[in-house]
């Protein structure tokens, strides 16, 4: 009985997947056509750079492509290695120097950044912020002193209260109202903040469940090897604890990739930004299946090499690893 | 040492408040500059702009105050409906990836790692535009009838944007929910599974009533966030002109540009929508131990 039942299931599953397969293959012979996709590649790359300075942010991507490569394959080489980390901080501002200009290359404003890059900026950007806010965050969470504990406490409940889009929509309308008249920052640099502002207050809790996992006897055998109390956080407490958080920490920096998909809906042309004004040219009217698929794997690759390279940092620093 | 940590909490809290001070002023001038001011008066003015879709009755002449808990109805009425159908889309499908049969375990583990990696946005889009838009009307029984227009269920007529919002959150939260759920069942000791077979249960009836209501104390904590997430993302509805809160609040917002009061609200709103969500949890996290307990 069970197993007839187990051939019915094996059954249909094997009919509804021939189906879907069937319409998918009609469809990618028949109906789709990619010319939104293939006339506008460099659109959804490096949005309205203007054409003759492309090369900048495509030497970012490549930059960015090459480094993945080399880290996930592993070089055996000493040097390789050790140079690695810094150059990936270093890519953080390389890629704003190539896209804003100045010091030699010819400026370009924030208004004609797009597409992948400027996704890409996004996540870097608000991450590189988010990291250090939600660690201070974390450590208030559990200091010893009620002040700075019930502020930082507010802080992240309140922040882990509100959607994300009210948190951007917001950024845009109210940092200028909150800044002294005249000072002025663009929408790009407010976008950044109200990503990173909203993210670390997720970050502080991965990075608090990290610190809570670290036994107290690691701290008293610290402070017994006559460690300061910065020395102990420093060096003991504070790297484990970053690495017991790192899969959860992993899973806030593909969130944040993804979410900076919010902000085509307040009107920057980051990809899906891009891809809703392609939308509504005339040339390209309801080819919406084809663009949406595309955005989905342009979306799964960035993600899954994040998550990648992720999974790699972890068994890199995994101790029973390096121990042997 | 006491001195000392005194000092800092002086030096913390005097930070604070000053960096507060500095904002607040801020504010103040800005205010002033633009003339607006702080007050919540013109909530009972009318709002002037309709809405799709109502619960309860209401014209443009009506008050803002009124459209935004018309928004927040809708907002309500389609957490509500995605908590239900996202719970039992990833039971079946945490489940599935515990079962017997290879197909369907390898299918729930590709729709798992297909949604979780492309942007929930980019997810509602899809089911709005290419999905719901594009569906011919086809009539089916009777009872059911789908068109562009709308879905109409044994005379309850859907909208398409609340269709395609409420698909895209369950399949989203789907995936995330069954993660959760292969995690608590996984939790659960072979020797369970064991047991059961050998008293010669079949496998539906033991995960029923012997694996779940043992996996359940491991669930509910990650399922309480996971609702709280379906309900902050439901704001993505304005994405495909749903009225849900958010919306409203949006239009309510550039109308009358009242973003303080309107932020305020707004958190507000979503304050009493998390102690909702989280005091059910709380209470069914209760009642599930205290049955576990008592069966012991």
């Amino acid at each position: 009985m069970n197993r007839w039942l187990d051939r019915g299931i094996t059954l249909l599953l094997l009919a509804l997947l021939g189906w879907a397969g069937w319409s998918i293959l009609h469809w990618l012979l028949v109906g789709a056509d990619w010319s939104v996709v293939t006339t506008n590649l460099p659109l959804y790359a490096v949005g309205s750079f203007p054409a003759d300075q492309r090369w900048r942010p495509l030497l970012w991507m490549a930059a960015l492509i090459t480094l993945t490569l080399l880290t996930l394959t592993g070089p055996k080489r000493g040097w390789v290695r050790r140079w690695l980390p810094l150059v990936w901080i270093a890519m953080a501002p390389l890629g704003l120097w190539l896209l804003a200009g100045g010091l030699g290359l010819l400026p370009v404003g924030t208004r004609s950044w797009g597409g992948l890059t400027l996704t890409l900026l996004l996540t870097g950007g608000s991450g590189a912020l988010a990291l250090p806010l939600g660690i201070l965050l974390a450590l208030g969470r559990r200091s010893e002193l009620p002040v700075l504990r019930w502020s930082s406490a507010a802080y992240i409940e309140l922040m882990r209260a509100v959607p994300l889009i009210a948190v951007l929509f917001f950024g845009q309308l109210l940092i200028p109202l909150f800044l002294p008249p005249g000072l002025e920052i663009n929408r790009v640099l407010r976008a950044v903040v109200a990503f990173a502002l909203f993210a670390a207050a997720y970050i502080a809790e991965d990075v608090r469940g990290g610190l809570q996992a670290i036994p107290p006897t690691q701290r008293e055998a610290a402070a017994v090897l006559g460690l300061s109390p910065r020395q102990v956080l420093q060096l003991v407490v504070l790297p484990q604890a970053l690495r017991v958080a790192l899969p959860s920490l992993t899973n806030q920096a593909v969130g944040l990739l993804q979410n900076t998909s919010l902000m085509a809906i307040l009107g920057l042309v980051e990809l899906l930004g891009i891809s809703r004004s392609l939308l509504a040219n005339p040339a390209f009217i309801g080819r919406y299946l084809e663009v949406y698929l595309w955005l989905a794997a342009v979306y799964w690759l960035a993600c899954s090499a994040m998550a990648l390279l992720a999974r790699h940092l972890e068994v890199q620093l995994d101790p029973a690893r390096s121990a042997s | 040492m006491r001195q000392r940590r005194l000092l800092v909490q002086v030096g913390v809290a005097a930070l604070l408040i000053g960096l507060l001070a500095l904002l607040v002023n801020n504010l103040a001038v800005n205010l002033i500059r633009t003339g607006l001011g702080l007050g919540f008066g013109w909530l009972g003015r009318p709002a002037g702009f309709a809405l799709a879709e109502t619960a309860l009755p209401y014209a443009p002449s009506d008050s803002y105050l009124w459209a935004l808990t018309i928004g927040w109805l809708n907002s309500l009425k389609v957490i509500a409906a995605g908590l239900v159908l996202a719970t039992g889309l990833g039971v079946a499908a945490g489940a599935a990836r515990s079962s017997n049969n290879r197909l369907l375990r390898s299918l729930a583990a590709g729709y798992v790692a297909l949604i979780r990696q492309v942007p929930l946005l980019l997810q509602l889009l899809f089911w709005y535009f290419v999905a719901f838009l594009g569906l011919p009307s086809v009539p089916i029984g009777g009872l059911i009838r789908l068109s562009n227009q709308g879905i109409q269920l044994l005379g309850l007529n859907l909208s398409v944007e609340f269709c395609a919002v409420l698909v895209g959150l369950t399949v989203f939260t789907g995936a995330s929910i069954a993660e959760i759920v292969r995690g608590g069942i996984n939790a659960v000791p072979r020797g369970q599974w064991e047991a059961f077979r050998s008293l010669g249960l079949g496998e539906g009836l033991g995960l029923r009533r012997i694996v779940l209501p043992q996996a359940l104390p491991a669930i509910l904590p990650a399922l309480t966030s996971q609702y709280l997430n379906l309900a902050k993302n439901s704001t993505l509805a304005i994405a495909v002109g749903y009225a849900d809160l958010y919306a409203v609040s949006d239009t309510t917002i550039t109308q009358t540009g009242r973003a303080i009061e309107g932020f305020l609200l707004l958190l507000l709103s979503f304050l009493l929508l998390n102690l909702l969500i989280s005091g059910g949890m709380a209470a069914f996290n209760r009642a599930v131990l205290g049955r576990l307990n008592r069966s012991r």
